[in-house]
């Protein structure tokens, strides 16, 4: 386990190498893994993805958030600036000076995006997975939902609901996402966060976006093919936003294709 | 020239005994803000239920075990392998049987 001082905090991260090397000499690829709100950690990757990418050939970088997993939890400063802030300060911690292929589930996707359109020199490629980037319609979205969960969840029994519907497991994810809403300011600041142009013109690296069809965010398709240049989307059916939990094979395979198309073109991106 | 000595260091035994107690120990470290007492982990004792422990947890596990077996043992591909169901059932059980395994076919290659 590395703790790594990344500004203001310490961030858990765990890192797979490459197991093979590319034949030629050169570096393999670098893929940095961002993980969701609340009920996530890097275990999300830890034992799915990351395995697979490190056997294909790629360096893996996984991480905890701020405020999640084991990485160190401020009462305040959750406003997406931070978050990408912590991920600039965790490449430079690791030394990691190649242009990495970011990818992001969730709110994961959304830092994914705030790091392509704020540091672009140091990313080669994004991928969102069921994930808007951080716009001003997105900050509306994430106060509605923020807030609600803020409020519900400090409900005893709303937490007894979910026990009865939806499992044990559930429950206690949700008792864990309730003890981050009311110990910090999360739900305040990220409604709060820097927001990019609404016309995406922040983002000028590939964009490879993964939806589900039955989650509200696949509406999101015909906006980023209009304004992204190098931009390619995938819907799949009788999904809604659970892809990564859901459809783990499905996107792996995709993103590893994505990842070996965007490196196979070396350094000229 | 130098005769190079090379000390027989005994590798951790791949007997299910040792290898339970191996993991009582890394769990005991793990949850140790807890309080748990080594008596109240047993074959039967499941990760979820029993310990409450949470996936990242697993993954501090995950590390205990490759600082204590090395490659021989992966942690993180034996989880892969198992359905959501499967990892919230998990018991101390199952993995002692999967490290055993693991240490067994590395012996015998």
């Amino acid at each position: 386990m590395a703790m790594i001082p990344t500004g203001a905090i310490t961030t858990h991260a765990q890192t797979l190498p490459a197991r093979t090397r590319p034949d030629e000499g050169g570096e393999p690829p670098v893929v940095v893994f961002v993980h969701g709100l609340l009920t996530d950690s890097l275990a999300s990757y830890y034992f799915t993805l990351g395995p697979a990418f490190a056997a294909a050939g790629i360096d893996v970088v996984m991480y905890d958030l701020r405020g999640h997993g084991r990485s160190e939890r401020p009462r305040g400063g959750y406003h997406i600036e931070a978050f990408v802030d912590d991920l600039v300060g965790l490449l430079d911690g690791l030394d990691e000076r190649r242009p990495v292929h970011v990818v992001g589930n969730s709110f994961g996707g959304s830092i994914a995006a705030g790091l392509a359109a704020w540091h672009p020199e140091r990313v080669a490629t994004v991928a969102m997975i069921e994930a808007e980037p951080p716009v001003a319609l997105w900050t509306r979205h994430m106060a509605d939902g923020l807030s609600d969960a803020k409020r519900q969840l400090a409900r005893e029994e709303a937490i007894g609901w979910i026990a009865a519907h939806h499992g044990a497991h559930t429950a206690r994810l949700s008792r864990g996402a309730s003890r981050i809403l009311q110990t910090t300011t999360l739900a305040e600041d990220i409604p709060a966060s820097r927001v990019i142009d609404d016309d995406l013109s922040g983002l000028t690296c590939p964009v490879l976006a993964i939806f589900g069809d039955e989650s509200g965010l696949a509406a999101q398709v015909p906006d980023f093919e209009a304004k992204l240049p190098r931009c390619r989307t995938v819907v799949l059916p009788e999904q809604g936003h659970s892809v990564l939990v859901e459809r783990t094979d499905e996107t792996r395979e995709l993103l590893l294709g994505w990842v070996r198309e965007h490196s196979l073109a070396g350094a000229e991106r | 020239m130098t005769t190079e000595i090379t000390a027989e260091i005994s590798p951790p035994a791949a007997d299910a005994d040792a290898v339970l107690a191996d993991l009582t120990g890394m769990l005991l470290t793990l949850l140790e803000e807890y309080g748990l007492d080594a008596a109240e982990i047993g074959r039967e004792t499941t990760f979820h239920g029993d310990l409450e422990l949470e996936s990242i947890d697993l993954v501090t596990l995950s590390g205990a075990l490759r600082e204590r077996y090395g490659d021989r043992v992966n942690f993180a591909d034996f989880i892969a392998d198992l359905e959501l169901d499967e990892i919230i059932e998990l018991t101390i059980g199952q993995l002692v049987d999967h490290v055993v395994a693991s240490l067994r076919a590395t012996e015998r290659s």
